[in-house]
């Protein structure tokens, strides 16, 4: 797509501004406020930054006037791209609650119409990588992707660098190749420009320039051959992804923390760090409600928060390594690229200094070890999508409550009736985010698929929950799914069944259970190991009972701890089976429960001779999205959300209970 | 019951499975197959232990007393699980009150016979001992993870 290469005399760059305004597009570019240069609208040329230049340090940013008569030597503005393509505040539903009725609509609007000018190589590669996660599906971000396709692409090659750059490392820059409308080069007479798409092709045409002197595309070839001997090669990146997975143990993870603010500048700069949370709004009685998606960080205290105050990531080492492995390690297993395109903004934008190539330097040195790796290379999770996915708005489905079991004192069961296909055809395993008016959708895994309808089984551990277990017959309640990979069940047809649930942990293994009874010849033995607190929180106490009395599957349960009225057995979950006599090659097991104890029951099967390969468990993580753009969910390579919840024990490999991650 | 029998039964557990000949008919020599109707107390907490026992069928519960309230069961021991196990220390004092919650059976051994035999036979005490301390071990295991309180609310994401 690209055309001969023009020239464009500085005194016409008003004539590429109104190119773009009568191709009816706002038009976004660098503009100098509060002492930065910042990405701003720009109504015409002279709100350029002409004469700036930008010195950047860690932990330092400054302007400089040189009287040049250039507009584009500022190398960096402090924000990105980002801003306008992932916008810091996205409306994502509008809900009304009148009585017991519940209406929830996804609020998508058009996207605008946006020229960008002045986009840096390594800005468009940070583009191309947004976009890739925020399409990489099953469902994908459909405000993201209207907003990237409406967007025209002017770029500006770099002429100046500043010491905080290492795009030369990360295969980005400074030489802008391709992923924009129009390529441009600043000289001080003026721009040689060229197409890079159809789009910008037409309109080089329209302006209808005299083609550029090959000295001056020689000067420009120059300029930016300078450029990149000038940043050098500051990062070795051959190995970096297995040199940083193999150093999850560094001791330098707990001394960068100790100058961490965790104040998640460097990811609110970052222009591909893409992790939103949803906030809510609602009038008084909470009749009307909105949601909200916002820029988020995984520097955020409350990032990997779950039920109970429980957190996976406590600790501002967690949280760093988190940043850190993720951009340039996991981010390669998740969308087969780095997530860094080194544009420095992190360093120059830290307040204490923390520059990340001296940490990479330090935590995954070029001599280090790069393996043993924590998790197996090649998860058959269907990491690195191929293909971009074409998005449309979520669908949330109104269904009606037609009846509620009160499990234990905090669960219930509600049975749900939906007509809605997909719903209906959900599989085992799999969940659904609930939407109440005025309440953040909790993901809530489905207990019951029946030919009209779903059940859940919810237990009330916050305000959402509680609120939804309140919700009596004929009370409606939205749902969007069904969301993630469910249980395997097909990989245990000729084997035996082991399925060992704790506590609510029944609740995504009763579908399991119920779908193994209705076709049973085609599984051998069956043994079903039940782990509770007390005997008070046993849940569907009437269906076990009859499935006790069954002659073709094992039952046995156990609980914490009990009054002497409870005859039946004590102790932990394990204690069912460990001295057990079955042969553990034959087995397939299904595992659900509080996470220490599937660590405790994952040991007491391998130790028992099961495969690993064979032992499947539902995890457990802070969820926004369910659909793997919000980026809550995180665990090592995995959206917990999208390539689980289920995952097999070797999937997760030492990733499963280690601390922090 | 002959002590034939008796080896017979501690063979059928995991307890004495794997146990050498001689030792297990050693040990077979020392025990005594005794069925335990339900309700009956093998052991209270606090008092003497004069017995170790093997369980071989029912269930034993192992309770605590929790003062101003009912006591609480924290264990039940089954087939080849062990009852009484301080019956083999210097001073045998019970650490639970253990009751059949069911018809059980069990094989027992006298304490101070116990151990005088363990001193005697170098070969059965260092078996026993490791199944004993096996058995103690998952004990403390499981009362750690009870202690972490897995499934409360707090502890258990859900
Ligand atoms: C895949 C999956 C399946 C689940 N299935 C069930 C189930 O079948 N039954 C059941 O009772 N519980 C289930 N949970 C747990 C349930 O989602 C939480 O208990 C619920 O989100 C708590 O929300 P809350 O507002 O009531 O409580 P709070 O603790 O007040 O929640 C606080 C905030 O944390 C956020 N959050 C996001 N993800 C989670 C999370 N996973 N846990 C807690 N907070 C979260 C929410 O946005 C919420 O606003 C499941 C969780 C996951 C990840
Ligand atoms: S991690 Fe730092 S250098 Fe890399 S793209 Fe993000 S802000 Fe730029
Ligand atoms: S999890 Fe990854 S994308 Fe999200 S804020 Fe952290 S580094 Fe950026
Ligand atoms: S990425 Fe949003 S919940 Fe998984």
């Amino acid at each position: 797509m690209t055309g001969a290469t023009c020239f464009l005399p500085r005194a016409d760059l008003d004539r590429l501004f109104a190119a773009l305004r009568a191709d009816d597009r706002t038009i976004l570019g660098p503009a100098v406020s509060d002492g930065a240069v910042i990405y701003d609208e720009v109504a015409s040329p002279a709100e350029l930054p002409t004469g700036w230049e930008s010195d950047t340090e860690p932990g330092s940013y400054r302007l400089r006037e040189t009287g040049s008569s250039r507009a584009f030597d500022y190398v960096l503005p402090v924000t990105s791209w980002k801003r306008y393509t992932h916008p810091a505040f996205v409306p994502l539903t509008r809900a009304r609650r009148d009585g017991s009725q519940v209406e929830v609509e996804a609020v998508l609007d058009p996207p605008p119409r946006l020229a960008f000018v002045g986009v840096r190589a390594c800005e468009i590669a940070a583009l191309d990588i947004q976009e890739r996660a925020m399409r990489a599906g099953p469902i994908g971000d459909a405000d993201h992707a209207g907003r990237r396709d409406a967007a025209l692409v002017v770029a500006m090659e770099c002429a100046a660098a500043t010491s905080t750059c290492f795009c030369t490392s990360m295969g980005t820059g400074p030489e802008v190749r391709q992923g924009a409308d129009l390529i441009a080069s600043e000289l001080d007479e003026g721009f040689v420009i060229r197409s890079g798409s159809a789009t910008g092709a037409a309109m080089l045409a329209g302006l209808d320039l005299e083609p550029a002197d090959p000295a001056q595309v020689e000067r420009a070839a120059a300029q930016v051959a300078a450029v990149r001997t000038r940043i050098g090669d500051p990062v070795a990146v051959e190995g970096l992804p297995e040199r940083l997975r193999a150093a999850l143990d560094s001791p330098r993870w707990e001394q960068v923390a100790e100058r961490c603010l965790a104040c998640a500048n460097c990811t609110l700069v970052c222009p591909t760090c893409f992790c939103t949370s949803v906030g809510v709004a609602s009038d008084l009685d909470g009749q009307e409600a909105t949601t909200e998606r916002h820029w988020d960080s995984c520097f955020s205290l409350g990032f990997g928060r779950v039920a109970g105050d429980a957190n996976f990531r406590p600790k501002v080492k967690d949280r760093y390594r988190q940043w850190l492995t993720h951009k340039f390690s996991t981010w390669f297993d998740q969308f087969g690229s780095s997530g860094c395109v080194g544009c420095g903004r992190c360093v120059a934008w830290c307040p204490v200094g923390i520059d990340v190539r001296e940490e990479l330097a330090a935590i995954a040195p070029v001599e280090g070890p790069r393996g043993p790796i924590p998790w197996p290379p090649a998860p058959d999770a269907g990491h690195a999508p191929a293909a971009l996915t074409v998005v449309a708005p979520a669908r949330h489905v109104t269904t009606s409550v037609v009846a509620v079991t009160q499990e234990t004192a905090d669960t219930a069961t509600l049975r749900l009736a939906t007509s809605d296909a997909a719903l209906l055809a959900a599989r085992p395993g799999q969940f659904v985010m609930v939407e109440l008016p005025a309440f953040a959708a909790p993901p809530i895994s489905i207990s019951g698929i029946r030919p009209d309808g779903l059940d859940l089984t919810i237990r009330s551990a916050g305000p959402a929950t509680a609120a939804i277990v309140a919700l009596g017959p004929g009370a409606q309640v939205a749902l969007r799914g069904p969301l993630g990979r469910g249980w395997p069940l097909e990989s245990a047809a000729g084997r035996d069944v082991v399925i060992v649930a704790g506590g609510v942990g029944l609740a995504p293994l009763r579908p399991v259970i119920e779908a193994v009874l209705a076709d049973r010849a085609r599984y051998g033995a069956v043994r079903l190991y039940l782990g509770a607190r007390t005997p008070g929180d046993r849940l569907f106490a009437a269906e076990v009972a009859a499935l006790a009395g069954r002659s073709d599957l094992e039952v046995a349960e156990i609980v914490d701890r009990a009054g002497p009225e409870w005859l039946g057995q004590v102790g932990i979950v394990t204690h069912l089976f460990d001295h057990a006599t079955w042969n553990g090659d034959r087995v397939t097991a299904f595992v659900c429960g509080p996470e220490r104890m599937m660590q405790a029951t994952a040991a007491a099967l391998t130790g028992r001779g099961v495969d690993p390969a064979a032992i499947w468990l539902t995890l457990e993580r802070n969820m926004a999205c369910g659909v793997g753009t919000c980026g809550h969910c995180q665990l090592g390579p995995f959206f917990v959300c999208r390539d689980g919840p289920v995952f097999s024990i070797a999937e997760l490999g030492t990733a499963f209970g280690r601390e922090g991650l | 019951m002959t002590t034939h029998d008796v080896m017979a039964l501690l063979q059928g557990t995991w307890f004495a499975a794997d146990l050498g000949p001689r030792a297990l008919g050693h040990l077979a020599a020392l025990g005594r197959f005794e069925e335990i109707p339900a309700g009956t107390v093998v052991v209270r907490e606090g008092l003497r232990c004069d017995s170790l026992g093997v369980v071989i069928s029912g269930r034993i519960a192992l309770r605590l007393a929790v003062p101003g309230s009912p006591d609480r069961t924290i264990l039940t021991v089954h087939d080849g699980d062990v009852f009484g196990w301080s019956a083999v220390l210097p001073r045998p004092v019970a650490t639970s009150t253990g009751v059949a919650v069911v018809p059980s059976s069990a094989i027992t051994f006298d304490g101070p016979a116990l151990r005088a035999g363990l001193a005697a036979d170098c070969e059965l005490a260092s078996a026993l001992f490791e199944r004993l301390l096996v058995s103690v071990s998952r004990r403390l295991i499981a009362t750690r993870v009870q202690l972490l309180d897995l499934y409360q609310a707090g502890a258990a994401p859900w």
